[in-house]
């Protein structure tokens, strides 16, 4: 388990390459997903994702889709064309502060 | 597995329950905590320990609250949110005081296009002859030769200073002269009409390697180096050869003068201050290689080289001309001349660099290339510019914080709600700068509409330059600025009304705080009354040039412009045309009282007398004929006019009342005589030894021939040959008849010429065009003013009616007459306008007098234009305020108690 402290700066990020790579997702489904990717090593909490999830959108990063399943209302979401163009950047700059990280505290990623 | 409808309805309950209320967030949650209890389920989990489970991971009521407001908060971090709050406020405030809206952005939209396109005249003024790409190092030389009584600023110099100071100087690059010598009649070929041309001038062939005129076709540094050879604009090129084939072609000049196209040149920008169509080569003029200094006829340029110091290089001129000019001037007048005397005289004479950018507006000197610009008319519509957009951005502030009272119970509800005071300024500056864009959009089409009329009036060509960027973000810039002028008084005001006192009612209502309203009202006013006095002094004094006894009379006057385009034929023209019973008189000379008549300076003394400094006078020396005196309506105050019954004539003068004072002949002026050179040497100064004398047989009354800006000069009447001009003072009802009579006579005796003929009062009201501009145009800006300062009034008072209704209300029905109320309301602006006028009448003026001091004969303006200014700024103030007062004062009483 990574801790949640660690994983604050990277949500967004997490976000956008999953939408990125899967299309339209809703919350439970990109916490699925999440849990399955790190092997269970990290758990998006609700409280975290809601917010964030949120205000992309009211960013303009992402849009919705509703869906009625029975009583249930599903609300998917998907990248908008800005948040498309910026998935590329945030990952090679989350890459180059690994890299950074790994020179400051001088050790070596496999 | 799949939960049942009462799992899912009883998860959406819990949840409601819980506080999760938020639209578009709950569903989700609901989503999100099925899909985790159907998962935990499918390990075999019952559904109530599995729900329970997963709120546990939302961290129950609390962490789910939590995650609602995060939530919230992300969603509205933005200010955005809170501006876009303000704007619905803002559109809904101002749509609910529509009038107040409307007066507000009409009255500033009308300012600002006012500015707008004085600013677009100023900038066009500013802009004049910088297009050269060496206008930085380009100089005129300026004369200025004063000896005796003489004093003259000349904008030209003598044929061989240009050369003289190129040779002397290495910082004096090059020079280019332009010798004017009046209009020609040009034509293709023998047998096309001809066209007068008054664009055309001679010039060096330096002219194109100083003023970078783009040559389109042809050779720039060759084209005028040979006599005969001219070079010609664009259009004069379309003009006269269609066909395109226009190097190598030739124009006939006068009907006998045969000159080459060598170049073709771009048309010369419309911010010069010269503008020529035709270029004729210098190099053909005898005029233009003689070595002689005294005589001034050639406007002279000089290129300096880049860093040249005009300053320094001009302190380097008297020690160097002196050695050319003073020998020359020794020769003429004899005797022990030097220049180092001449000047411990007190005499001037010297040249002087002026820069080229400074011509147009800085320039009003003797021989100009064309009518310059002034800059102090530049300044006076500068203070216009700011005068009005002052006035309308007072009415902005007035308005605003006179409807502060209406709001002051939104400010009380507002801050006792939690708002802090840079929440309602925020919200008071975006009402005033949504208001100041809306009126610069406004203000840009007023512009746009009006500038075709400013246009004419002010014989500009400007236009919106409304593909420039810059021109755009200047707007922008300006109207936020703007804005946050206006808005920031009345937003500061409104902001510290303290809500305890405004809910209970108490804060000081209407107009009786609003001390800074009234004197902002008052200096609209000022402003107002000012320029009403500014427009009645310039128009009278213009009124007064036109009418003035100028020493002829000009009105029915025919003048035939060009005439020596008959040839021999002159004199048989103005006998024909003189038979006709509606002509009184006709008379030739090209010498008329008006701007565009010849002019002819030469230098006569006493007959007897030693020519020098002192006895030297500098005479106008007009030719003319038997009639002159006679069809210009002039008066011979003393002696006779001419008459052929005296043969001597021919050696006679006629004075005007100036030069018997500069020749010292008041006492007994008939029979004295005048002296000056005959002839000339070859090089252009006069011959010493070639005396002629004339007797002065009349004296004419003074008669004005430059602009009544000036004294009057002496001048002399001889008798000579003078083709310019025909002039026939007529007797007729119909104008029109004299013309076609004339028209026919000319086309008989000078087939294929131009008929070209004007009236002389026209073109003696032409003298006074730029007057009579400034005179129109402070017209309108001054009526503008006023109209702006009253609609601002018309809003205030209808706002202090609105205000009293219940005051009104209670005083009608206690026995009020209307007329008593309507005085009531009226009082208090009253007595503003009246100290407006108190303040505006000084400053006026003192205004006037400056202005006056440029002219020699002006106009008395007594107490009355004053007291009429100021009656009439009452009166258009009166009738706006009683609109609104007689409309509150008639109201019926019962409407406006009845409410509440």
């Amino acid at each position: 388990m990574h801790s949640t402290e660690l994983l604050k700066g990277t949500l967004q990020t997490i976000i956008l390459k999953i939408l990125a790579d899967h299309g339209k997702m809703y919350g439970y489904e990109i916490t699925q997903r999440v849990k399955e990717l790190s092997a269970g090593t990290i758990l998006l909490t609700e409280g975290a994702l809601y917010p964030t999830l949120h205000k992309m959108e009211a960013e303009g990063l992402l849009r919705t889709e509703t869906e009625a399943i029975g009583k249930r209302i599903r609300k998917y979401y998907s990248l908008t064309p800005v948040g498309k163009n910026i998935v590329e950047d945030k990952v090679s700059e989350f890459i180059a502060f690994i890299k950074t990280m790994s020179t400051v505290l001088n050790v070596a990623i496999a | 597995m799949q939960l049942t409808a009462d799992h899912i309805d009883y998860i959406i309950k819990d949840v409601h329950y819980r506080g999760i209320i938020v639209d578009g967030l709950k569903d989700e949650i609901i989503d999100h905590i099925c899909s985790s209890v159907e998962t935990e389920m499918q390990s075999g989990k019952r559904f109530i320990d599995a729900y329970h489970h997963v709120l546990k991971s939302f961290g129950h009521t609390g962490g789910l609250r939590e995650l609602q407001t995060q939530t919230l908060q992300f969603e509205n971090q933005k200010t955005k949110i809170m501006l876009k709050n303000y704007l619905l406020i803002a559109i809904r405030s101002l749509t609910k005081h529509r009038f107040y809206s409307f007066i507000n952005v009409i009255g500033l939209a009308t300012g600002i296009a006012a500015c707008l396109i004085i600013v677009l005249f100023i900038q066009h003024e500013l802009s004049y002859d910088r297009h050269f790409e060496n206008a930085e190092n380009i100089y005129r030389l300026n004369g200025e030769i004063k000896f005796g009584g003489n004093h003259y600023k000349l904008a030209v110099a003598s044929a061989p200073l240009g050369s003289t100071l190129v040779q002397g100087f290495p910082e004096v690059e090059s020079a280019v002269r332009f010798r004017s010598r009046g209009s020609y009649l040009v034509k293709r070929n023998e047998t096309s009409d001809n066209i007068k041309e008054n664009d055309i001038i001679w010039t060096d062939s330096t002219f194109f390697k100083i003023f970078s005129i783009p040559v389109l076709s042809g050779n720039a540094s060759t084209a005028l180096a040979e006599p005969n050879t001219i070079a010609i604009s664009q259009s004069a090129a379309k003009k006269y050869f269609p066909d395109g084939n226009v190097l190598g072609q030739s124009l006939i000049l006068d009907n006998r003068w045969n000159v080459k196209v060598t170049a073709v040149f771009e048309d010369m920008p419309r911010a010069s201050h010269f503008h020529f169509d035709f270029l004729i080569a210098l190099a053909g003029l005898s005029e233009a290689q003689q070595t002689n200094f005294m005589s001034n006829n050639f406007q002279t340029y000089v290129l300096l080289k880049p860093g040249a110091d005009p300053k320094e290089l001009q302190k380097k001129f008297p020690g160097y001309l002196d050695k050319f000019m003073g020998p020359q001037a020794a020769a003429v007048l004899g005797g022990d001349f030097s220049m180092e005397k001449f000047r411990a005289g007190g005499n001037i004479w010297e040249y002087t660099l002026m820069p080229l950018t400074d011509i147009h507006l800085h320039s009003d000197l003797t021989a100009e290339l064309g009518p310059n610009g002034d800059i102090t008319y530049v300044y006076l519509f500068s203070a216009i510019a700011l005068f009005i957009l002052g006035i309308a951005c007072i009415n902005f502030m007035n308005l605003s914080t006179a409807r502060s009272a209406n709001r002051a119970k939104e400010v009380g509800v507002r801050k006792v709600m939690g708002s802090l005071r840079s929440h309602l300024v925020r919200q008071f500056l975006l009402e005033s700068i949504l208001l100041s864009v809306a009126s610069f959009i406004v203000a840009v089409g007023l512009a746009w509409m009006a500038l075709p009329v400013f246009n004419s009036l002010s014989q500009k060509d400007l236009t919106l330059p409304l593909n420039n960027p810059l021109f755009y973000s200047i707007l922008a810039g300006a109207s936020v600025f703007i804005g946050v002028l206006a808005g920031l008084y009345p937003s500061f005001f409104l902001s510290a009304f303290k809500p305890v006192n405004v809910l209970k009612g108490n804060v000081a209502l209407g107009m009786r705080s609003g001390w800074i309203r009234s004197s902002l009202v008052v200096f609209q006013f000022v402003i107002s009354i000012f320029l009403v006095i500014a427009t009645i002094t310039v128009n009278r004094q213009l009124n007064y040039i036109q009418n003035k006894k100028i020493g002829f009379q000009k009105d029915q006057v025919l003048v035939v412009n060009d005439a020596y385009a008959l040839g021999d034929n002159i004199q048989a023209f103005k006998n024909e045309v003189v038979k006709n019973n509606f002509i009184k008189s006709g008379s030739i000379s090209g010498f008329i009282p008006v701007t565009g008549g010849w002019r002819n300076d030469n230098t006569f003394w006493p007959e007897g007398k030693e020519p020098n400094e002192e006895t030297m006078v500098g005479l106008q020396n007009w030719s003319v004929d038997y009639d002159y005196v006679k069809t210009m309506g002039m008066k011979i105050t003393d002696g006779r006019d001419f008459s052929d019954d005296f043969p001597s004539d021919s050696s006679a003068v006629i004075l005007n009342q100036a030069a018997l004072k500069f020749f010292h002949f008041e006492k007994d002026p008939l029979g004295q005589k005048i002296s000056t050179f005959n002839d000339s040497n070859p090089d252009g100064s006069p011959d010493r030894n070639s005396l002629r004398s004339w007797t002065v047989i009349g004296v004419v009354e003074d008669f004005h021939f430059e602009s009544l800006k000036q004294n009057i000069s002496p001048l002399g009447l001889f008798l000579d040959n003078s083709t310019g001009t025909v002039i026939f003072r007529f007797e007729a009802a119909n104008s029109q008849d004299v013309i076609s009579a004339v028209e026919k006579t000319w086309k008989n005796l000078a087939p294929g010429q131009p008929f070209q003929y004007s009236f002389l009062d026209e073109d003696f009201a032409r003298m006074y065009s730029t007057e009579q501009r400034l005179g129109k145009t402070f017209a309108v800006f001054a009526s503008l003013a006023i109209i702006i300062a009253c609609l601002g009034l018309f809003a205030l008072t209808s706002f202090t009616a609105e205000q009293r209704t219940k005051e009104i209300g209670i005083r009608k029905v206690l026995g009020a007459s209307v007329s008593s109320i309507v005085v009531l309301l009226s009082k208090e602006f009253g007595k503003l306008i009246l100290i407006a006028f108190v303040l505006a009448a000084p400053i006026a003026w003192y205004a006037i007098n400056w202005w006056l001091k440029g002219y020699t004969y002006k106009v008395e303006i007594g107490i009355l234009v004053y007291a009429v200014a100021g009656l009439f700024a009452f009166a258009i103030a009166w009738i706006t305020m009683s609109y609104q007062s007689i409309r509150a004062a008639r109201n019926n009483p019962v409407t406006s108690l009845r409410s509440e």
